[in-house]
């Protein structure tokens, strides 16, 4: 199997975050996940959306970072967000327990549109 | 959902293989074993300590949180009783319950006590449950032969490092004892101080000439150096006489390639041939010299290399009973006697290395620090050219 470079992107739409995550989301580099999203936290940002459109693999090492991602968001109170999320992915959310420390929807407008809706 | 949470646990520990197989440097991949651990029981917090050798402390090597926590502060006695990879939950230990320290396990291979991986609670809550702490001390055990095979490389590659420099040591005394002997063959004739060393020099310079290996190169270097062991056993009153020899002292200078292969021939050498490279550093092409009056057919290329280098250096220095040669009269001279005395190859490796040196090819000449100063380098230079011109054409013919 060719690992790919793990990347992480992110762009800001009014008072959300949303952060692409591109690659294979198993190994250190996922650290840049955790980074990227630390970044707009300390940044204000209440409202973070992590769109999995890219990302092919989370392994434990993955889960682990997103530990990390959630823990961050639940300590300043804020909102986590996933979207596009593979049913596989999402399956094994649900059976760790893990699917209410984040909302999910199917895609990004779905989302933008549900955290509008919350207001904040 | 049973299934589900099987299948996790399965991926979990085919992570931990790929990690402990990755070719990561060993911090990277404590790193990712931990999150490996971190992530497969969803814990917030963890550890993994180690200890590289039975007479060091154990210390921590990765860690998420627990950032407070010192080993000094962690009784280790519960640890070690404990069973081996057996997690357990640390109830009685003040300094790991008041960090948070919801499992430890010790790490273990066979009877060696290697560290111990602490977790903190789960991220969802929930308690660890007895599958979690089954699944936990496998991993433990993988993470234990991890961390040996680290200590064992580890310590191969400390050893393998001591055996260089031991080695580096002796071939260092080695080589100065080489010298010594040297010194001490030269110093019997007043005459041939340094011969032995500029032998040496010359013979490499002409061996890495003609594309031998480091490690025969290093063997007719010692054979330089050795060449005239036997004069050790030669009166300093011929050696050193200024007028002809007689029949009978000739008789006895000659002894000395023999006495010298007898000598060294006491010595096993890692390199092949010294011993006879040096017995028949006075043998000629044409079966004329000695001691054993062998042709060309039966001389090696070491013993032609030694040859020229121990004639060159012998004609470009001074004698009790002549003065030395010019370079250009000394190449003439070993030209007139190619195959009768010398061979052309080695003649013309020998002119090549020289031409090489006075046009600064080389950084570190071998023969040219040894030429007359006031020699005019030029007028050297195209007689080496003609040289090598006429037995490159020859080589080629031949």
């Amino acid at each position: 199997m060719t690992i790919s470079p793990f990347q992480v992107t992110s762009r800001l739409v009014r008072d959300v975050a949303i952060v692409y995550p591109r690659g294979y989301l198993n190994n250190l580099s996922g650290e840049g996940l955790v980074n990227e999203c630390g970044k707009h936290a300390r940044a204000g940002m209440k409202k973070i959306v992590v769109n999995f459109r890219e990302t092919d693999l989370i392994n434990s090492i993955g889960i682990s970072f997103l530990l990390n991602v959630m823990e961050d968001l639940q300590t300043c109170g804020g909102t986590l967000c996933f979207t596009e999320m593979k049913k596989v992915h999402l399956d094994t959310f649900e059976m760790l327990g893990l699917t209410k420390y984040f909302l999910f929807f199917p895609d990004e407008e779905a989302t933008l549109q549900a955290l509008r809706t919350q207001g904040g | 959902m049973e299934l589900r949470k099987a299948l996790y646990n399965i991926s979990a520990l085919a992570d931990l293989g790929t990690e402990i197989t990755a070719e990561k440097n060993f911090q990277e991949k404590l790193g990712s074993l931990l999150h490996v651990v971190l992530g497969t029981f969803l814990a917030g917090k963890g550890a993994i300590a180690y200890r590289e050798k039975p007479e060091c402390g154990v210390s921590f090597v990765a860690r998420k949180g627990f950032d407070d926590l010192s080993v000094a502060d962690i009784d280790l006695g519960p640890l070690l009783a404990a069973g081996r990879n057996r997690p357990y939950r640390p109830a009685g230990n003040k300094a790991l319950v008041s960090a948070g320290v919801e499992v430890i396990t010790p790490l273990w291979d066979r009877n060696d006590f290697i560290g111990f991986v602490l977790l903190g609670k789960k991220f969802t809550a929930a308690q660890y449950t007895e599958d979690d702490l089954e699944i936990l001390g496998m991993i433990a055990h993988q993470i234990a032969i991890t961390l040996k095979n680290h200590a064992l490389f580890h310590h191969v590659t400390e050893q393998l490092e001591e055996n260089r420099k031991l080695y580096e040591e002796m071939r260092r005394i080695y080589h100065d004892t080489l010298q010594a002997f040297a010194a001490a063959i030269d110093a019997k004739d007043v005459y041939t101080k340094h011969h032995s060393q500029r032998v040496a020099k010359y013979s490499v310079a002409i061996a890495r000439e003609l594309g031998w290996s480091e490690h025969d190169i290093e063997g007719i270097y010692v054979a330089g150096f050795l060449h005239d062991v036997g004069k050790l056993v030669i009166s300093n009153e011929i050696l050193n006489k200024k007028t002809p020899f007689t029949p009978d002292e000739m008789k006895e200078i000659r002894r000395h390639s023999l006495l010298s292969y007898k000598i060294i021939s006491q010595i096993k050498f890692p390199w092949k041939e010294v011993e006879k490279i040096v017995k028949h550093h006075h043998e000629r092409l044409d079966g004329t010299g000695y001691p054993d009056a062998l042709s060309k057919e039966d001389l090696s290329e070491g013993a032609k290399i030694l040859t020229l280098a121990d004639s060159f250096d012998a004609m470009t220095s001074e004698r009790a009973y002549r003065k030395k040669m010019d370079v250009r009269k000394a190449l003439a001279e070993l030209k007139d006697c190619l195959h009768k005395q010398f061979d052309d190859k080695i003649l013309l490796a020998f002119c090549k290395v020289l031409d090489k040196e006075i046009r600064g090819e080389l950084p570190e000449p071998d023969i040219l620090p040894h030429i007359d100063r006031g020699s005019d380098l030029s007028v050297i230079s195209a007689l080496l050219e003609g040289i090598i011109e006429e037995l490159s054409g020859n080589d080629r013919e031949g």
